[in-house]
């Protein structure tokens, strides 16, 4: 038995291949290589590196490839440590858990045309939409990938740039390309998308910021900021038998801040109906929103995994 | 009123009948996995399916931390995915539900506590499943809520065996 509940996707390192300057594709697959989670082209998942700190990278290969999640990383000397963790210290056979994977795009029926522009090593997510749009038989995409003289994942990219779906802008040479006149015109028909370095996207952000939104598609190094019910409200819980406080983030389960807190709270469906994370409390305005305490019950108790506060503190009998 | 009636009683839901079939086996090794349809299981009394990640030992699944010995076997009924696509909409495949049998003709809300033939393997019903936010963060699918009161069953194995598509499912009472 397992203490904790399992919360990632276990994989083991199958493959490890230098490509390029500072950077290597790292293979992750099931011990048994089992299929995977399905993901859509593009999309990106959360590794949990054996040091602690977990960072997200995009999916290089496509969907058809199920049985194995490919990434690829940028060694960052002064980064925030995730690449150099991959770099310097994980090998074949390591264990690392991943989250289900997220984001991605999937490739409308009304979608004739797709122009995707990537700086640099923000071509990954593109890689695997090019090989997913080959693979079903889209014709029509280009990617214009921009970079100062280098092109990562050249042996990746070799055959696309071959092909002409590729088509690099080497910045060293003859400056940087603009932007709108790679993309072209708008139409209804045209999905357009972007990832690179902030200053790239913040421009491509701009210059398609009247083109219907369900036609552009941005992906950033940095996730931008989750989005949070603008009527949710941090509070804190206080913990009436250690006196501990933990504070609730805007749009946070009570349960996960427990969780982060190393407060220990059994859980079973996490949509307030099985009953198993009943805490009671003893003041402040709980929001009960589960649907299976009577009134009678809510007075003394509520459902951690779904419950809120309508007030700044809320005392559980913890 | 109800100790006063035969009402589901072993007995007379023995006499009223029901026979079913097995329509779709499915495992998976370890938590997040997609299932994977098999032709046929092995079910080990008291222990659970080889292969499988709640398999007694193994605790592999998303909810091994709370071990449970009635959970070696969860059963599914093909009804309910015909009713989510017929009253929510909802397209949900055997292989999305992530219990391992989906069966065909068999009330599973009714057989808590009973025991009934899988094939040819003996289970003992323990508790209705419930449904969880993890099976719509898998899935993508919003079906906690239409799935509330009819997301399957969970049994413990009394006599183990092989258990295969189109076996026959009926009561032992």
């Amino acid at each position: 038995m397992s203490a904790r509940p399992i919360t990632t996707i276990k994989t083991v390192v199958a493959g490890i291949e230098a490509a390029g300057t500072g950077i290597k594709v790292f293979t992750l697959a099931d011990p048994d290589r089992w299929d995977l989670p399905p993901f859509k082209p593009g999309a990106h998942i959360d590794l949990h590196l054996p040091n602690g700190l977990v960072r997200t990278y995009s999916l290089c290969n496509e969907p058809a490839d199920n049985t194995r999640y490919v990434i690829a990383v940028k060694r960052e000397a002064d980064g925030r440590g995730g690449s150099r963790a991959l770099h310097d210290e994980v090998g074949i056979g390591d264990v690392i858990g991943v989250s289900l994977p997220r984001g991605g795009l999937e490739p409308g029926a009304d979608i004739a045309r797709h122009v995707f522009v990537a700086g640099g090593i923000g071509v990954t997510p593109f890689l695997s939409m090019a090989r997913h749009l080959l693979r079903i038989g889209n014709a029509d995409f280009v990617l214009h990938l921009i970079v100062r003289e280098e092109v990562p994942l050249a042996a990746h990219l070799a055959p696309l740039i071959e092909a002409g779906r590729v088509v690099v802008h080497r910045t060293s040479r003859a400056g940087r390309p603009d932007l709108a006149s790679l993309v072209g015109e708008v139409g209804v028909q045209t999905m357009v998308a972007c990832c690179g370095p902030e200053g790239m996207t913040d421009e491509f952000e701009g210059m398609t910021a009247a083109w219907p939104a369900a036609n552009v598609h941005i992906e950033r190094f940095v996730a931008p900021p989750p989005m949070i019910d603008p009527d949710a409200k941090p509070f804190v819980l206080s913990l009436a038998r250690t006196g501990t406080e933990i504070q609730v983030r805007a749009g946070q389960t009570m349960l996960a801040a427990l969780h982060e807190g190393g407060i220990d709270i059994p859980t079973s469906c996490c949509g307030g109906i099985c009953g198993a994370c009943k805490v009671g409390w003893i003041e402040g305005k709980p929001v009960h929103r589960d649907r299976v305490l009577s009134p009678y019950e809510r007075e003394r108790f509520l459902m951690v995994c779904v419950a809120g506060s309508n007030a700044d503190r809320l005392v559980l009998d913890l | 009123m109800l100790d006063e009636i035969d009402a589901g009683s072993a007995d007379s839901t023995a006499r009223l009948g029901w026979s079913g079939l097995v329509r779709f086996l499915h495992l998976a090794p370890r938590a997040f996995l997609p299932m994977r349809a098999m032709e046929q299981l092995v079910l080990v009394a008291g222990q659970g399916i080889e292969g499988d990640r709640y398999m007694i030992g193994r605790e592999e699944g998303f909810y091994s931390h709370k071990p449970e010995e009635g959970r070696q076997v969860t059963l599914f009924e093909l009804e309910t995915l015909v009713a989510l696509k017929r009253d929510a909409g909802i397209e949900l495949g055997p292989e999305e539900h992530r219990r391992n049998v989906t069966v065909e003709g068999v009330p599973l809300n009714h057989l808590v506590g009973r025991r009934f033939w899988l094939g040819e393997t003996l289970l003992e019903a323990t508790r209705l499943s419930i449904p969880c936010r993890h099976i719509e963060e898998i899935t993508g699918k919003a079906i906690f809520d239409p799935l509330i009161n009819r997301s399957g069953l969970n049994c413990r194995i009394l006599q183990g065996g092989i258990v295969r598509v189109g076996d026959t499912v009926r009561n032992a009472a």
